[in-house]
């Protein structure tokens, strides 16, 4: 069992379970006191110690019933034999089986005898389940069938289980069988197929458990770097989970820090005079309590065509971390802008960048844009604030009104500016990053999501 | 608690049913010595878990609410502050007689030292509930309700007290519990605990009663109700849980309505009658606007 919960384990956490030796330790501690004999006591009790939670849990449910389908007694323990077994056949070898043991040969040929008496026979005839899981655990352990990985190599493996079950003493009696015209050669040929048939169902079921989970791992190692408008429809939802992922990675590291820095110091002066009345003795202590303002982030996000896919995935990652990230106020244009936070706040992000993006998409003019900030919030700005900018800077040749984005630099505590195009390509045909450049705290590229989880973790640094 | 049966019984002879995996859950965390983290939406009895583990136990129950802002004073231990300063006040007079006959400065110094501790010891701790549970000679029932309203620091606190059953004090040492106490944490799920948290606990998620477990909770409850009405009343919660609804009804809040069709002698549910209970149930206007324009549906689903 031990071997097994492990093997279970190593699943679970290519699942995306986190499992520490610990609570490994913990599940086998439940394990041995609970009663075996019920599936659900061992089920809920390996969850409770597992699974930590409720998305964890039904993981956790998912797996645990793929993995020890025929592994434990009592559940379905004869229904496939049934399906695929008529019962006249069963009938008839049973029947050939008591005459073979009374040692009446006249009846059986030599070949069968030989082949009943193989354990692996034995135990298909008298449907042995247990016995079979058994040695279908440990031909899958010698093979290494945890290493599968592709789907191809499903047939290579179903054969190899099989060998070292000893299938072939099978394949070879109904062989010499198919020669000599026996007539059992029928039922041999179906208890062949039904084992055939549990391999590969065992096989299926172990690729489905550690391929699946490795490749939806790979498939992520390499979304991550892949340039955020060529992620295909099919993935989007996968990089909303991955940005989801990674926001709540964040939240977890910069919601402590919050906490931290609010306590205070102890108020001399007040101390002092509460303890006038007692003749100069501190009975009651009165404590600092410092006041932090929220530092502000302004956001202004370019929605038209060529940065739209950006600036949607950068949203969300913002609003998905939004108990830990200071307020943020947001602003998208692409011809003219305006302020979208209400956009957030009365819909989901999903929904709400949708809008923004049907009520401020067009062609592209920084110019006045900034213009439309000034008039709009450029008061608003002092030196708490953060001013992200996500734009490709291509500003259709017209005025780049750099000297707005200069009093915006002054004022502001940073202004980042977030670039989804490569480095090499700024400042090129009619991009203006060079010069906005200069009114730039940072400006960093933002193409993929690692570059985007760098920049938010960036951003969260400074604003604590 | 020494068997999943045994503790099915004799919750049950207390008046809590609990399902199999509930007992499961109690039966680990008593078996392993581990604390037991609930969670669940609210009213699905969480804490009345913890109250009625102290029945069966026959241990005192320490309770402790959690809030944002609490702190190790408020939940672990604090120094007498006040009394400290008293009895310094008190004692100076004897200052005197304790240096009497010192000579010089380092001499007064040693003798000094023979005494500074006794203003750090138990007699000036004023123990908190964690504390308190430790020092329950028979060992208790720790309840840590609605963890998820502490902050982060608090959850890190928690951690020794969990795992090892002992709270570190630097003036005096280490305090370690005289029995381990069963110790229940609940969660609303507001946010994430640790994982440094989760990984010491016997985790639990307490969903909502399917029909037949809640239909035992009420006949708990409310037996004197009728038996049909029962099983309309509770399909009726169970129809509503499946609305979209600000607040779904609780447990608590279909005991609260058997009570109060009980008290009006109710003996089918009409829907007049239901229209005028909604309030029972429901605890915002919306919702309760929401379910009278889907009562013909939810009725005939009940």
């Amino acid at each position: 069992m031990h071997k097994n919960l492990v093997n279970f384990i190593s699943i679970l956490r290519s699942h995306d379970i986190r499992v520490s030796p610990a609570e490994t330790i913990d599940a086998l501690n439940a394990m041995s006191v609970l009663n075996f004999e019920k599936r659900s006591q061992i089920r809920d009790g390996l969850a409770m110690t597992l699974a930590k939670t409720k998305l964890e849990e039904k993981i956790f449910l998912k797996c645990f019933d793929r993995f020890f389908k025929s592994e434990l007694p009592n559940i379905n323990p004869d229904s496939l034999s049934k399906d695929t077994i008529s019962t006249q056949d069963l009938s008839n070898l049973i029947e050939k089986i008591n005459s073979n043991e009374i040692g009446n040969e006249t009846l059986m040929s030599q070949t069968f005898n030989d082949l009943a008496q193989t354990s692996l026979m034995k135990n298909l005839m008298r449907n042995n389940r247990t016995e079979l899981a058994l040695s279908l655990r440990r031909a899958a352990e010698e093979v290494s069938l945890s290493k599968i990985k592709l789907f191809t190599q499903k047939g290579l493996y179903t054969r190899k289980i099989l060998d070292s079950m000893g299938e072939e003493h099978i394949r070879n009696a109904i062989e010499i069988m198919e020669k000599s015209n026996d007539q059992s050669l029928n039922g041999i040929k179906i208890y062949r197929d039904m084992l055939r048939k549990e391999v590969k169902d065992f096989v299926e079921r172990e690729y489905m458990l550690q391929a699946e989970a490795r490749n939806k791992q790979l498939s992520d190692n390499i979304l991550v770097d892949v340039r955020l408008n060529n992620i295909e429809h099919y993935y989007l939802h996968r990089a909303n989970d991955l940005i989801t992922k990674m926001a709540s990675k964040l939240s977890k590291r910069y919601g402590k820090q919050i906490k931290r820095s609010k306590k205070g110091r102890i108020h001399m002066p007040r101390t002092l005079r509460e303890g006038v009345p007692h003749q100069g003795i501190l009975f009651k202590t009165h404590w600092k309590k410092k006041i932090r303002k929220k530092p502000q982030i302004f956001v202004i996000c370019d929605v038209s065509g060529s940065v739209a896919a950006y600036t949607k995935f950068f949203l969300i990652f913002l609003y998905t971390i939004q108990d830990v990230l200071p307020k943020v106020r947001s602003f998208a244009f692409s011809s003219h802008l305006g302020e979208v936070s209400s956009f957030f706040v009365e819909n989901s992000v999903e929904r709400a960048i949708e809008l923004v993006n049907w009520q401020y998409g067009g062609a592209t003019d920084y110019g006045g844009s900034f213009e439309d900030f000034k008039n709009l919030a450029i008061a608003d700005i002092d030196r708490r604030s953060t001013v992200l900018i996500l734009g490709d800077a291509r500003n259709n040749q017209g005025d780049p009104k750099l000297e707005i984005l200069r009093t915006i630099f002054e004022r502001s505590k940073q202004v980042i500016w977030l670039n989804p195009e490569p480095r090499r390509a700024w400042g090129t045909g009619d991009s203006e990053m060079k010069r906005y450049q200069t009114a730039c705290h940072i400006s960093m590229e933002c193409g993929n999501l690692r570059q985007l989880e760098r920049v938010v973790d960036r951003l969260l640094k400074s604003t604590q | 608690m020494d068997s999943i049966e045994n503790i099915t019984s004799s919750f049950e002879k207390h008046g809590y049913i609990c399902s199999e995996k509930i007992a499961t859950a109690i039966f680990l965390a008593a078996k392993l010595e581990k604390p037991l983290l609930v969670e669940g939406p609210p009213g699905v009895g969480k804490t009345e878990l913890a109250k009625t583990a102290a029945y069966v136990v026959d241990k005192p129950l320490v309770r402790l609410q959690c809030y944002e802002g609490l702190d190790e004073t408020k939940a672990l231990y604090e120094w007498k502050y006040s009394k400290q300063l008293l009895y310094t006040q008190l004692l100076k007079e004897q200052l005197s007689d304790v240096l009497g006959g010192a000579i010089g400065f380092e001499d007064s110094m040693t003798r000094l030292h023979a005494f500074s501790d006794a203003f750090y010891s138990r007699e000036f701790l004023e123990p908190r509930p964690l504390l308190r549970a430790m020092h329950e000679k028979n060992g208790s029932v720790l309840l840590i309700d609605e963890i998820d309203k502490a902050d982060f620091e608090f959850e890190s606190l928690l951690l020794e007290i969990l795992s090892d059953y002992q709270v570190s004090i630097p003036e005096i040492g280490t305090i370690a519990a005289t029995k381990i106490p069963f110790v229940v944490l609940t969660s609303n799920d507001t946010r994430d605990a640790s994982d440094a948290l989760k990984r010491r606990c016997i985790h639990l998620y307490i969903p909502f009663p399917d029909q037949a477990l809640e239909e035992r909770i009420v006949l708990e409850k409310v037996p004197q109700i009728d038996n049909n009405l029962r099983k309309k009343l509770v399909g009726f919660v169970q129809a509503l849980r499946s609305l979209d609804l600000k607040k779904t009804p609780a447990i608590s809040e279909t005991i609260d309505w058997a009570k109060s069709l009980l008290l009006l002698n109710a003996e089918s549910l009409e829907s007049d009658l239901v229209v005028n209970t909604l309030n029972v149930l429901l605890k915002f206007e919306e919702d309760i606007e929401n379910t009278k324009s889907n009562l013909v549906s939810i009725l005939k689903q009940a």
